[in-house]
């Protein structure tokens, strides 16, 4: 009888840590590097595989950079073997946790948080702390949004002084996850 | 008198030339036909068992994937849990889980946080 309550208490844990994840495959991933005046620098990521992981606030996600699509054909063109080299790094990938995750104080109003985490993208893996989220609920689902800055110089991307005026050094980041049950 | 108006239809043609360079269209997955024709348990073989040759033969290629719906959303079909397709609108097909499927489209890459390769832009062949 004691085997048979330890099982079944073996078991009701096991299922307990396997739906602590939430994940999106579609999640959003906007970036901006506009100039005023000039052509818009812009593209948008509806496909990025975001994890979180509800007992410690732990998330990664995973944006194929071919999959930013921008406005102008050309430009995404050069985006992807210019600047991006999309074919040698296809992967930006981000690895962080969210400070302070408490599953249960989440609710359908926005909670204000941070993470800190590691952003690596054109083989280059930068540290970044205290990036601003805000967290809900929606409909039983986790949603994350927040924005952020890089500059292009951080990760190694050399831009031609012909273009150079067009665009501009500091990047906003704009990111939106609706993570569902696991 | 002749050779200002060469010059200008020279200029003419060059600005329509570099127009149409600048804002040339985006590639058309639907219309092109795919360079490689496989199903998902084969190309999810390859995969985890070479995920970075594997990439480099299929990343930002049109393929046609065939296999069994395993999760179906209003804009997604995963196929056998192993191939995700992104539609660029809404999936007007009624189409049901378990059935069979063959989709089209480009391959954006290899997740290797859910095991998935996953493609855009996708069109449903049958």
């Amino acid at each position: 009888m004691k085997k048979i309550t330890f099982l079944l208490l073996v078991l009701f844990s096991l299922s307990a840590i396997g739906q602590t994840k939430y994940l999106t495959k579609t999640g959003t991933l906007s970036f901006e590097a506009s100039v005023p005046s000039f052509e818009e620098v812009a593209a948008k990521n509806e496909s990025v595989t975001a994890i979180l992981n509800t007992e410690n606030g732990e998330f990664a996600a995973l944006a194929f950079v071919k999959a930013f699509r921008f406005k102008n054909a050309l430009m995404e063109e050069h985006f992807n073997e210019n600047y991006a080299e999309s074919d040698k790094y296809p992967k930006a990938t981000f690895k962080g946790k969210i400070v302070s995750f408490d599953f249960d104080t989440l609710s359908e109003t926005d909670s204000y948080s941070h993470i800190d985490g590691s952003l690596t993208f054109h083989g280059v893996t930068k540290q970044f702390n205290g990036i601003p989220l805000t967290i809900k609920v929606k409909d039983n689902n986790i949603v994350i949004t927040g924005s952020f800055k890089v500059l292009v110089s951080d990760f190694d991307i050399e831009v031609p002084k012909i273009v150079a005026n067009k665009l501009s050094n500091e990047v906003e980041i704009d990111f939106n996850f609706e993570l569902v049950k696991k | 008198m002749r050779k200002k108006l060469i010059i200008l239809s020279a200029i003419i043609v060059a600005a329509i030339i570099s127009y149409n360079y600048i804002y040339q269209d985006h590639r058309d997955i639907e219309s092109e036909s795919a360079e490689f024709v496989i199903s998902t348990a084969e190309i999810s073989n390859q995969f985890s068992e070479d995920a970075l040759a594997s990439e480099q033969k299929y990343l930002n290629k049109t393929i046609e994937v065939s296999g069994t719906i395993s999760e179906l959303n209003t804009n997604e079909i995963t196929i056998d849990d192993k191939v995700f397709c992104q539609f660029s609108n809404p999936i007007l097909n009624s189409i049901n889980v378990n059935s069979k499927i063959k989709v089209k489209g480009r391959v954006i890459g290899y997740d290797d946080l859910l095991e998935q390769i996953k493609l855009d832009q996708c069109t449903i062949i049958k």
